[in-house]
């Protein structure tokens, strides 16, 4: 393929604005985002690198250690990124700062003095970890109810929280890029801020509101590219037809001005984009779809029109939107336990009658040593791992092998090991033939409590560096 | 009176996903008379029988029309979400695919809807 180095840069009355997706989760390669830097024309190549669970992960490191709580892998992308965006004046946007994105600006500022890329700017975004706000809110009244359970007594985990992080949106990096960033580091903004924060940019969208339509238009461009690959053909249906998955190309949004957007990706990359495929991701991790509430509006997704042009284009039109919520989604992460679990392998004869007396057993053992497990599950892979009690078990002799996985939490990380050491003699005081492993590590559980913040308690701010 | 019935992937396509303890699935139907079909059989009562013990909250459904989709909200469907829960599939990725196998009972005269393929494929 043709390597080009011709870009349209960013600039005020531009008719339309090309975002590449770089990633969907923390652990994507980053050939196929550097692919689509070099080749796609585009403006803004933006990474999504955090999960539900990933801030609190990433804020136990950092209170080991001050100075991680970033995503580790963007430190190699962007030894690779820097060089690249260089050379075609692609910006990169990132939430992979995760809890830490002063420490993450500074080495990456560090990396671009080392490769000669004076002038280059950085910007963290600060403002999202909220943590410290709990206290003084619930003492004026406000209740963080759980918006899972209902559960408004969130005393009753106060003394376990690891971290509170809200989902922030896009001012902060739409402050970044208008003074002039070329690397934006964010924390917990919401996934598609990434996207929504470079198209307002641009079109000097506000969230005033003649624009919320406009805005929701771009929200649901964001949630259509934000898991990347997965609107191109990744984990779906679509597998039989999916060209090369090998080489499945990452997904490009060009936007208009009127919210509109094609999406598609490289040519001659793997995959398949076409009304499916992208029916597939409007459908994703979606609640009430006439009302997608994310921090910079409220996306009515029953609007959308889709028009598959052929040749891995689709047309996305007709977005609609309301006004951004009073309120931030939180994340409070706090400790709940520790998981135990292992795995063995169960061969002929007698599969499913050896798997009961495995699980007969390792209960024993358990009420032997007192433990009572806070949860505890015995799996039948190849019989019921997925599908729990939906179905009957087969006939006996219809069944050739299966795995046995028992998990276990426990209250304590003392009862954790002890269930840990209990596995093994499931094998060894049992039946003949059971093939195992190791048990895996005992983990600690993070528990997530999902509630809501008023807008006016979280101020995001930005931090701008620039390499020597 | 229905006489006969299909499994769910003769006629649609699926994509599940994870918030907390929230699983929902998107199901994508092959025609927009195929849809119509799905909006009277899959109801919340349908969707939480079939899944017995994996879900154990409120199941609502909410209608797409604009690309023909029912989007299936399952409450207390992951064992306590992500993080916490001690099923293998931690995310419930593939509820999606158990849920192509929900029977779809049909009418005689919406049995020519049933494609011999997906439209993708064809």
């Amino acid at each position: 393929m043709e390597r080009t180095t011709v870009q349209t840069k960013g600039s005020a009355g531009k008719n339309t604005v090309r975002l590449g997706a770089g990633a969907g989760y923390w652990g994507g390669e980053i050939e196929a985002p550097i692919k689509l830097a070099k080749e796609g024309h585009i403006d803004y190549l933006c990474f999504d690198q955090l999960a539900e669970l990933t801030m609190s992960l990433l804020e136990r490191q950092r209170l080991k250690n001050p100075e991680q709580g970033y995503i580790p892998d963007i430190i190699p992308h962007v030894e690779q990124l820097l060089p690249v965006m260089r050379d075609t004046g692609v910006k990169v946007i990132t939430n992979g700062g995760g809890t830490n994105c002063i420490a993450a600006m500074n080495k990456a500022l560090a990396i671009a003095k080392r490769q000669g890329h004076p002038g280059l700017k950085v910007a963290a975004i600060l403002g999202d970890n909220v943590t410290d706000q709990i206290d003084p809110l619930i003492q004026q009244g406000w209740k963080f109810t759980n918006l899972d359970t209902g559960d408004d007594d969130i005393g009753q985990i106060r003394g376990s929280i690891v971290s509170a992080h809200a989902y922030v949106g896009a001012d902060g990096i739409i402050e970044a890029l208008s003074q002039g960033a070329d690397l934006v580091i964010a924390g917990r903004v919401s996934d598609n801020a990434l996207y929504v924060g470079p198209i307002m940019h641009e079109f000097g969208w506000t969230f005033e509101p003649e624009y919320v339509d406009r805005v929701g238009s771009a929200i649901t461009v964001g949630h259509l590219v934000e898991c990347a690959e997965l609107v191109c053909g990744g984990m779906s249906n679509l597998w039989r037809v999916s060209k090369e998955p090998w080489n499945i190309g990452f997904p490009i949004a060009e936007v208009s001005a009127d919210g509109s957007a094609v999406i598609s990706k490289l040519p001659g990359s793997g995959g398949v984009i076409n009304e499916w495929t992208v029916k597939e991701h409007l459908v994703y991790e979606v609640h009430d779809p006439s009302r997608y509430i994310m921090p910079d509006g409220v996306a009515d997704l029953t609007a959308v029109r889709l028009q598959d042009l052929g040749g891995n284009l689709v047309r996305v039109s007709g977005g609609r939107g309301l006004r951004r919520p009073d309120t931030l989604k939180v994340q409070v992460g706090y400790m709940d336990g520790y998981i135990a679990e292992g795995i063995y392998l169960i061969g002929r004869p007698d599969v499913l009658a050896k798997a009961r007396k495995a699980k007969e057993i390792y209960e024993g053992l358990l009420g032997r040593s007192g433990i009572v497990p806070l949860d505890i599950r015995f799996d039948r892979i190849g019989v019921d791992s997925i599908s729990g009690g939906m179905f009957d078990d087969p006939d006996e002799a219809d069944v050739r092998e299966c795995g046995l996985r028992i998990a276990v939490r426990t209250r304590t990380r003392e009862e954790a090991l002890t269930a840990k050491s209990h596995l093994l003699r499931v094998t060894l005081y049992g039946p003949v033939g059971l093939g195992w492993g190791a048990p895996i590590a005992v983990r600690p559980v993070i528990s997530l409590w999902p509630t809501l913040i008023p807008r006016e308690a979280v101020s995001v701010s930005v931090k701008m560096g620039e390499a020597a | 009176m229905a006489h006969h019935s299909v499994p769910l992937y003769r006629i649609a396509i699926t994509r599940s996903g994870d918030k907390g303890d929230v699983s929902n699935i998107g199901i994508i139907a092959f025609s927009p008379e195929l849809y119509r079909v799905l909006k009277k059989t899959v109801t919340p009562q349908v969707v939480k029988d079939y899944f017995k013990d994996l879900v154990r909250g409120d199941v609502t459904i909410y209608p797409m029309d604009n690309i023909e989709a029912l989007q299936v909200v399952m409450r207390q469907a992951l064992g306590g979400g992500a993080t916490k829960t001690l099923r293998f599939d931690q995310t419930g990725k593939s509820m999606s695919a158990l849920i192509q196998s929900l029977e779809i009972p049909l009418e005689d005269s919406e049995m020519g809807l049933v494609p011999n393929r997906p439209p993708f494929e064809t």
